[in-house]
């Protein structure tokens, strides 16, 4: 008698966000990215619906990166010296169906740009780069409050996302998400708590949930992975079980983290090796968009992932 | 050592300290009470005062430069250093207003409720669930004299007539009174009146008196909380009351929670300040029980005490520093009864007194008279006991299991630690009600006074009308928008809720986003304490038949609001009654029905202690509960905003 595979079915599903908006819907993507959707934990693929792939940001900035270290530079050659050509780069050589651009130019540390150059910098891009854009801010909430809602008026009708709202600063940016059709990238410190009070925050504000992506924020491998993991699949099992004020996709911040590492810069086969673990193991516990740095790195994930998915 | 003259205005009291001695310390032995809600330690900034003189002050982040131009100083880290005059201003003081009858009456018959306003302690009460026997009873013997056929001894004598009345178990006469039987018997031809009081299981003769004065035999009872103390004066022939006075728990000058006290009575002459702090309040409130109703203080023989179990240790000079430290052991939760005047309580010299057993360090005696005024442990299906106070004690149970926890919520509800917080007395807004339009605010007040503060019913209201008006988001943070009572300080966003032509200081009446944040996490503590409590035994909830909601909260509490904001589950309000001060009444209780003293004993026995900080679940609880209502909202279905 052959084994019988006990399937557990759930009464709810993920949200499906989409990314980028085409000619028709008033944008001006070559593609749109969709997210979301699934009706079971992940790559538990007889027990529900997976419709969509988890998919990968390329990261870049509106400057060029100031503590990226050497190995990574090395990565995009040049071209990494123009945010432009970088962005180029990513989408024509490593053919990037998304990008996640960083406004670090208008942190008051590094460049203090205004919010009108911000703004052009990010119609500039749009017209350069046909695929659908991650945008988020520098990180200084004074100054993100000032340059965002132009930033997003500038990609008004492209359907970004937009982030990051945290639990002290969200008002300025939901506004903004609102007005220019956008979703928004909820931010809360591997707290399932605040990941579920900010939604409710942000949806009382009258943005639907639907349109809210959740970074819960994560740690490389070995600086608190495991922590990251249960909050994410605690937050799964929750909206699966049809908690919708949870019930919606993950934003995992990877390149960043795993970079930081001590052990990524010994070498930089290590950093690639921790980079796309950090990614793969963040997969499995539902992670939706993997925002990651090293091509080589995001090249491995990218074949694990049609791997996964051959079924 | 040198020694300075420092006078204390407006109450014009001198008193002379040594060179270098605090101006809160100096104030402390002149008898003039300063707010000091952090004791002392230079971090509440209750304690400003205005000098006149030479003083030395350490330097700290709570005077502002245009305060110490205007010779403000914080009492406790001023020294001094020659001959001073210090004018405590009236947001410096204790308010030790005496609360009116009428506010007294309320806040001990239970509190107001849209859905339901009932007093089922004073039901009870009056009812009678347990037998007439008072602490102290009085016999009127007229003995057989003694003849040659009849030659026992006085004393024997005495005993054979006091066993006609009914099986005295053991009976037992200090050697005060024996010294004098004889004498005594004779000169008033054998006719006396015996005071019989219980001291646990034997009868003791507490007193020997010529004549009949079986008509004069009175007792007391008391609430002791860390903020308030309550007494009553009752007649315990008739059961009646004569009176109930209130007063502030005179301790508050060494700090307002408990852990604060425990931490000062480590200190020198630390454990001496705060015992004789507590009897002198209750003393005064004994005094004036006694004179406004003409009772003879030799006729009230015996105190029944209800408190926390750290008060309980300071009433009786005991060292309460082990209940602070793991693994938390009291020095005695059961307490003999002991002489009133060993403790230090003015009544009749030779009058008893009496402690409600408590269950734990965390979970006292005060609980123990709640849950047998509540009748809680009569029921049949579970039932909820809330105490919310700076100690949030939670009992859970019927007639076959008790369990209580104890929620350490902090004084946010009594008023206490918040921008504008007071207690319940008079000037404080208790209720308010904002327009959602135009914010425009009414409110009532404490004794219809111009405002000084707001006290926790009232910042139960402000919080529930801020919600529903959207002046702040469920997170607590104030909505930044353009109105003149919404403004930005260097500590966040502020809501003006009084401007200072209204008020009584001068000054506006405030919330920030700071308070909002400590009532948050007050609420949530309570809450998710109940709730976890529940949890643990296999409940939900809508299980529990009724939640009894005993405290100090004024003479007003509206349970709606309270649900509101998350504080109380969101059930049928039927479910919820409340009772007021229900350590008063169940120390009442006792005083007239030793088998309610036994009762109690039995109670605190079978009370199970459930320490919240070692259940893995509480903190996980606790965080879901900082949110307006609640995380959860599914737990919480009639509350929209």
């Amino acid at each position: 008698m052959g084994t019988q595979l006990v399937l557990e079915k759930w009464p709810a599903a993920i949200s499906t966000v989409i990314i980028g908006a085409t000619k028709d819907e008033g944008g001006s993507r070559s593609n749109i990215v969709k997210i979301g959707g699934q009706t079971s934990l992940p790559l538990l693929f007889k027990e529900g619906d997976l419709p969509n792939k988890p998919k990968i940001a390329f990261e870049i900035w509106d400057i060029p990166p100031q503590d990226w270290q050497e190995e990574l530079i090395s990565a995009y050659g040049k071209a990494i010296n123009d945010p432009f050509a970088w962005a180029e780069k990513c989408v024509n050589e490593f053919k990037a169906q998304l990008l996640c651009v960083k406004m670090q130019g208008a942190h008051p540390d590094s460049g203090n740009k205004t919010p009108q150059e911000a703004a052009k910098f990010i119609s500039a891009l749009l017209n350069k780069i046909k695929v659908p854009l991650i945008i988020i801010g520098s990180g200084d909430d004074t100054k993100d409050n000032l340059v965002m809602p132009v930033v997003s008026e500038a990609a008004k009708k492209e359907r970004c996302s937009i982030g990051c709202a945290v639990q002290d600063n969200y008002k300025t940016l939901v506004a903004s998400v609102l007005a220019d059709g956008h979703s928004i990238i909820a931010e809360s410190p591997i707290d399932i708590n605040i990941a579920k009070q900010l939604n409710i925050l942000i949806s009382d504000m009258g943005l639907s949930l639907e349109r809210i992506v959740i970074n819960p924020t994560i740690g490389a491998l070995g600086y608190g992975l495991e922590y990251a993991y249960s909050i994410m699949e605690r937050a799964r099992l929750a909206a699966l079980s049809g908690d919708k004020t949870l019930a919606c996709p993950f934003i995992c911040f990877v390149g960043q983290e795993a970079w930081k590492t001590k052990e990524a810069k010994v070498s930089v086969e290590q950093g690639i090796a921790w980079e796309a673990i950090t990614a793969t193991s963040l997969i499995q516990s539902g992670a939706d968009i993997l925002v990651m740095r090293h091509p080589k790195a995001i090249q491995k994930v990218s074949n694990f992932i049609e791997t996964l998915y051959q079924g | 050592m040198q020694k300075f003259k420092v006078t204390f205005l407006p109450d014009n009291k001198t008193v002379s300290v040594d060179k270098d001695s605090t101006i809160l310390s100096a104030a402390i032995s002149a008898g003039v009470y300063i707010n000091s809600t952090c004791g002392g330690d230079g971090i509440c900034g209750k304690c400003k005062v205005v000098v006149e003189g030479r003083v030395t002050s350490q330097p700290n982040g709570i005077i502002t430069p245009e305060e110490r131009k205007n010779n403000i100083y914080l009492a406790c880290l001023t020294n001094v250093h020659a001959d001073l005059k210090v004018r405590v201003p009236d947001s410096s003081r204790l308010n030790f207003d005496k609360l009116t009858p009428e506010e007294l009456e309320e806040r001990l018959s239970g509190l107001y409720s849209k859905t339901e306003e009932i007093s089922p302690v004073k039901a009870k009460f009056e009812n009678g669930v347990f037998k007439h026997s008072p602490f102290t009873t009085k016999l009127y013997l007229e003995l057989p004299k003694p003849t040659i056929n009849d030659s026992i001894s006085d004393l024997e004598r005495l005993y054979r007539a006091l066993r006609n009345f009914g099986g005295f178990p053991v009976i037992q006469t200090g050697l005060f009174n024996i010294r004098q039987l004889g004498e005594l018997l004779r000169d008033y031809e054998w006719k006396v009146t015996v005071t019989l009081g219980r001291r646990n299981d034997m009868v003791e003769i507490v007193l020997i008196e010529p004549a009949d004065t079986t008509g004069k035999n009175f007792g007391l009872c008391f609430d002791i909380g860390t903020t308030t103390i309550s007494g009553q004066l009752v007649n315990l022939n008739s059961k009646k009351v004569l009176g109930t006075k209130a007063a502030y728990n005179q301790q508050s000058a060494f700090g307002s929670d408990v852990i604060t006290r425990i931490i000062h009575a480590a200190k020198s002459d630390g454990l001496e300040q705060l015992h004789n702090a507590v009897c002198d309040t209750m003393n005064q409130i004994i005094k004036e029980l006694v004179l406004e109703h003409k009772v003879d203080l030799n006729t009230v023989n015996c105190i029944v005490c209800s408190g926390n179990t750290t008060m309980i240790h300071l009433l009786l000079n005991m060292d309460p520093s082990h209940i602070r430290k793991e693994p938390y052991v009291p020095t005695a939760n059961f307490l003999p009864v002991v002489r009133a005047a060993e403790a230090g309580i003015n009544i009749n010299p030779r009058g008893l007194l009496s402690c409600v057993p408590g269950v734990s360090s965390y979970v006292g005696g005060d609980t123990t008279a709640g849950v047998l005024s509540s009748g809680l442990y009569q029921k049949e299906k579970p039932c909820i006991l809330i105490d919310i106070g700076t100690n949030g004690e939670i009992v859970l149970g019927n007639q076959e299991f008790l369990v209580a926890c104890s929620a350490s919520a902090g004084p946010a509800f009594e008023g206490s630690g918040l921008t504008c917080g007071m207690r319940a007395s008079s000037g404080a807004i208790q209720k308010i009600h904002i327009d959602k339009k135009d914010f425009s605010l009414r409110y009532s007040v404490i004794q219809d006074k111009k405002p000084r503060g707001i006290c926790g019913s009232g910042y139960i209201d402000l919080l529930s009308e801020m919600l529903e008006a959207g002046i702040i988001d469920k997170g607590g943070k104030i909505k930044a928008q353009n109105h003149r009572r919404i403004r930005k300080t260097d500590l966040g966003y502020e809501f003006v809720v009084c401007f200072k032509e209204e008020t009584a200081s001068g000054s506006d009446i405030v919330i920030n986003e700071a308070d909002i944040e400590n009532l948050k996490r007050s609420k949530g503590a309570i809450y998710s304490a109940a709730s976890i409590l529940v949890k643990h035994l296999g409940l939900e909830f809508t299980a529990i038949e009724k939640f009894y909601i005993a405290g100090g909260f004024g003479t007003y509490l509206d349970i709606e609001k309270a649900i509101r904001i998350g504080l109380l589950p969101d059930l049928e309000r039927s479910k919820f009654v409340f009772i007021g001060n229900s350590s008063l009444a169940g120390a009442r209780e006792i005083l007239l029905s030793t088998q309610a003293m036994e009762m109690a004993d039995n109670l605190a026995a079978k009370i199970t202690y459930f320490e919240l900080s070692v259940e893995p679940g509480y903190m996980e609880e606790y965080s879901q509960a900082l949110f307006f209502p609640h995380t959860d909202l599914t737990k919480f279905p009639t509350v929209k905003f």
